[in-house]
């Protein structure tokens, strides 16, 4: 192996392994909506610190046929040492769901909505079970890939992974993901 | 002689002492108030009279400072399941007072943050902390702890995690702290976290009960010991400084 498919690789995996880690990017495209935000479109502050900091409402179609159970990651790739700084992670979500409502639940404690009954939040960049919203530094913006991921299983898997241990877990069980991509930036 | 205050006057005395000066020092105001209101109705006039008693009056924080303390402490270790939380153990009487003493330095940096803080409640929540819901107060708490609060134009200084860490600290402190200083009323936190207590010697037998958990607390503070309090320690300390 030469000197420059070594650099390659390396930079492959800097700039894009992790980008990539979760997305094993399978053919069938999920679309994934939101009432209150849109791709390329600044956030509301009411899914930010800078507002009461609620998880946003999300909708998704055109889910694979053999879709078993859902799971939903909020990341962003311009924070976090390394990249990405995971927002969101909620998973278990039953394959008749058709979105997630707003206002998730922070209290470890408190059910789910019946909608999305047996879904559980995994860890985000500050160790929490829950959604936290961007908080980028001041300066540009920042992209939030709000990814959705079919699964062709009904994992059973535990509460609070972390991204880590839920990429190991969907390794070989994604059939189809699709994202949303709002912006958010602080003056 | 005021070094001997302590063996002579017990640390309960003490507080009690402290106690009834804080409802002598609340009662004229409360009567200011009933003259201000001359007009008001006689059962309006009680009530006023029977908060002003309630509310402890403060050394160092002012009572805004002191009911929004109260009410961040009270998330931060609460009455639950588990027992008496912050609130019952007087954190918050602890943090008031060691502002005037040990955590004086802390004193700018609680006006500050408590600026900032409920500048940051009311603009991403609606109003200040203490009429927030539980759950938005956990959610404030979360931001301000993880300095995701910190940009948000509220003027924290520096990182909004470092007024978070400071307020837990102290909260820890006057829970779990020797109730010496103010905190830890009644030894709840001692109870909460199973701590038997200060003894100066430990028996085979009770060494034996602590390892089963079933040693009963003592419910005495270091300076409740004749042995040992701030003035013999700190003579005895004064006397080696000497070599005497």
């Amino acid at each position: 192996m030469g000197y420059r498919t070594v650099l390659a690789a390396v930079v492959a995996m800097v700039f894009v392994g992790p980008r990539a880690a979760l997305a094993q990017a399978p053919s069938h495209k999920i679309v994934v909506e939101s009432p209150t935000m849109k791709t390329g479109e600044t956030m509301a502050k009411e899914y930010t610190p800078d507002g009461r900091n609620i998880s946003p409402p999300m909708t998704w179609s055109n889910l694979p046929r053999g879709t078993r159970q859902i799971a939903v990651v909020c990341e962003d790739f311009d924070a976090g040492t390394p990249p990405p700084w995971v927002h969101w992670i909620i998973y278990k979500i039953p394959p008749t769901a058709t979105g997630l409502p707003a206002n998730l639940p922070i209290d470890t404690a408190a059910p789910m909505p019946s909608e999305i009954a047996g879904a559980v939040h995994g860890y985000n960049g500050w160790r929490r079970p829950m959604y936290r919203g961007p908080a980028p530094p001041a300066g540009k913006p920042h992209l939030y890939h709000f990814v959705v991921y079919a699964l062709d299983a009904a994992l059973d898997l535990p509460p609070r992974l972390t991204r880590a241990e839920l990429h190991d877990a969907l390794k070989g069980r994604i059939i189809g993901q699709g994202e949303m991509v709002p912006t958010y930036q602080r003056n | 002689m005021s070094d001997e205050q302590p063996r002579i006057i017990s640390r309960r005395d003490l507080l009690r002492g402290v106690s009834i000066a804080a409802l002598a020092a609340a009662a004229p105001a409360s009567l200011d108030g009933a003259l201000d209101s001359a007009a008001a109705p006689a059962e309006a006039v009680q009530q006023t009279a029977t908060s002003a008693v309630r509310r402890e009056a403060y050394e160092n924080l002012t009572a805004v400072e002191a009911d929004t303390l109260e009410a961040i402490v009270a998330r931060l270790i609460p009455t639950d399941a588990n027992g008496p939380g912050a609130t019952e153990a007087r954190a918050v009487h602890y943090i008031d007072r060691a502002l005037g003493g040990a955590l004086a330095s802390s004193r700018q940096a609680y006006s500050a943050g408590f600026a900032a803080f409920d500048r940051y409640c009311r603009m991403t929540r609606g109003g200040p902390f203490v009429e927030l819901s539980t759950t938005d107060q956990d959610s404030v708490l979360i931001d301000v702890e993880s300095g995701s609060a910190t940009g948000s134009g509220a003027g924290f200084s520096g990182s909004s995690a470092q007024f978070f860490g400071m307020v837990l600290n102290h909260t820890r402190q006057g829970t779990f702290g020797d109730p010496y200083y103010g905190g830890n009323a009644n030894y709840v936190g001692w109870d909460l976290i199973g701590y038997p207590g200060v003894r100066t010697s430990v028996s085979a037998a009770d060494q034996q009960l602590m390892e089963k958990g079933a040693l009963k607390p003592n419910h005495r503070s270091a300076y409740d010991n004749e042995m040992f309090n701030k003035a013999t320690a700190r003579n005895g300390h004064g006397e080696h400084q000497h070599g005497d």
